[in-house]
């Protein structure tokens, strides 16, 4: 842990050093998000609602997703380009060092201009939430953390399944994204909008649902399952639970692994 | 200045030879496939529960833009790095000596990797349509000449894109770093082009300025002719338009290409 925190606070570092190219990426993020935000604000004020959502709670879920998801790639970063380090032959170079493996994955790599899409999903829930009139307690802030923290690890998850097809093949499978950024499209709007194969889908397989439209739904009052307050703070672990497993399934890769040479 | 060849015969060869070698790729073209069906469903589910006691017709339009917006996802985004890659290692020396305009060989290039590239996936997404069920497949188009100017306006339209495309090409050429500036230009193209939302959604009021501004001319302008058959002096006007945007984006492109070429620095040795 030690280890993790030393090296995010170099990578940091290193980041600053270019701080106005830092600053232009940013900048390019925020606009590109907010841009996605625009396509959703030009739905609502043609249709007013979507099913049974307002305007308000659609922004409010659009905002959590971008939130989560900008900063899933933020920190996550060594994992979304596991592929070029395996085809470069890099990974090699982790394999020999005495510290956990995925670890040194995780931390090998940083992308701050995510940074941009952070501070949109922040604004939309901010806006959302004003609009909704929350009354904010301790609890909700605590569940609406852990919404986040479970939603990053079951993105993380989701990463992961690409970096362990990167030791199968070594061309990176397009489609093996679907479920990654489909998932973020779709899942920028609560579930129970689309029909039977994706509501499971998004809820059973990789568990959007759980890990963020129940418990969301739940602090911006309008609950989609009558749960009692305790199920709010469990059905998130369904993102740890998802990205512990494909971390043994990235091991049992690991294992398989054969160096494409150098 | 060298001479150029007046004839267009480099143009066609150049033409030629990226057809071709579009139709190599297959793997990538059936990833395609798979990304632009699961995500043409994902945002027809969407409508679907937008228009649910709205108007049936609307839907149906909705969903019919949508899935021609996917089959030709590929004519609009086309992730060839050729040209930076020649930039970074020093290759374009040797597109330099070739007596030809550049730019329009480049233009020629460019258009036949999209319009092949499209093609080769529109065959296998016109084939899952008559899997799906029915309130989720495209709809025929109005009548035999609406299709016939559809096909038209989509021909102009692409070489319309690439006119663009080489805009944005000269600006990388000038910065060597893509990443920022193609972002969002990426998504400024998906938005006002119609993929993220499509344009006929956008606010009444703004319909006018969205249907004629550049991006809308590649994709948007044909698919409202494959929906409604436009009257004549309709039709008149959207090819004009389309038209009208080659020649001022093609004079922009050019210039800037002429520009670019003339103070560029070869990296490498």
């Amino acid at each position: 842990m030690k280890y993790m925190i030393h090296a995010v606070k170099m990578l940091f570092k290193s980041a600053m050093q270019y701080r106005a190219s830092l600053v232009m990426q940013v900048l390019a993020q925020f606009v590109m998000t907010a841009g996605e935000m625009l396509a959703v604000v030009v739905l609502l004020s043609r249709f007013k609602a979507v099913g049974h959502w307002g305007a308000g709670e659609i922004m409010f879920f659009f905002g959590v997703m971008q939130a989560s998801f900008a900063l899933t790639e933020l920190f996550g970063r060594g994992i979304t380009s596991f592929p070029w380090f395996v085809q470069r032959g890099e990974f090699d170079a982790l394999i020999l060092r005495p510290r956990p493996l995925l670890t040194q994955v995780l931390v090998s790599q940083l992308d701050p201009r995510r940074i941009g899409g952070v501070t949109v999903g922040v604004i939309a829930m901010l806006v959302a939430g004003s609009r909704l009139n929350i009354t904010w307690t301790l609890t909700k802030a605590l569940l609406l953390a852990e919404v986040v923290l479970g939603s990053m690890l079951l993105v993380l998850g989701l990463f992961l399944i690409e970096a362990t097809m990167s030791f199968f093949s070594v061309k990176s499978i397009e489609m093996v994204n679907i479920l990654t950024y489909g998932g973020r499209t779709a899942c920028q709007y609560p579930v129970d909008i689309f029909p039977g194969v994706l509501r499971f889908l998004f809820t059973y397989l990789a568990p959007f649902a759980m890990c963020m439209h129940w418990p969301v739904s739940w602090v911006i009052g309008a609950p989609m399952l009558s749960l009692p307050t305790w199920a709010y703070f469990l059905t998130p672990l369904a993102g740890a639970a998802f990205f512990a497993l494909m971390v043994r399934i990235w091991y049992m890769g690991v294992r398989q692994y054969r160096s494409t040479g150098t | 200045m060298m001479t150029k060849l007046k004839s267009w015969r480099p143009y066609l060869t150049v033409f030629r030879l990226r057809a071709l070698m579009e139709t190599q790729y297959r793997a990538a073209a059936l990833g395609g496939l798979v990304t632009q069906v699961f995500f043409g469903l994902v945002y027809i589910f969407l409508y679907t529960t937008l228009y649910a006691g709205g108007s049936p017709d609307l839907l149906r339009d909705t969903i019919t833009y949508v899935w021609l917006q996917q089959m030709f996802f590929r004519m609009m985004f086309s992730a060839d790095g050729e040209l930076g890659n020649l930039i970074m290692s020093g290759g374009i020396a040797y597109m330099l000596v070739r007596p030809v305009d550049q730019h329009r060989f480049w233009v020629a290039r460019d258009v036949a990797g999209r319009l092949v590239g499209a093609m080769m996936r529109l065959i296998p997404m016109l084939a899952i349509q008559l899997i799906l069920p029915k309130e989720l497949r495209i709809s025929l188009p109005d009548g035999a000449l609406s299709f016939f100017q559809f096909a038209v306006s989509l021909m102009i339209g692409c070489v319309c894109l690439c006119e663009l495309m080489s805009i944005i090409d000269a600006v990388t050429m000038k910065t060597l770093d893509k990443r920022g500036i193609s972002a969002i230009l990426n998504l400024t193209m998906m938005t006002f082009s119609g993929n993220v939302i499509p344009l006929t959604l956008f606010p009444d009021a703004l319909q006018t300025i969205i249907r004629y501004q550049p991006f809308a001319q590649a994709l948007d302008a044909p698919i409202r002719m494959y929906q409604h058959c436009a009257t004549l002096p309709q039709w008149a006007l959207t090819v004009a338009v389309q038209v009208g945007w080659i020649f001022i984006l093609r004079a922009i492109g050019r210039s800037m290409w002429n520009r670019r070429l003339n103070d560029l620095i070869v990296q490498g040795g």
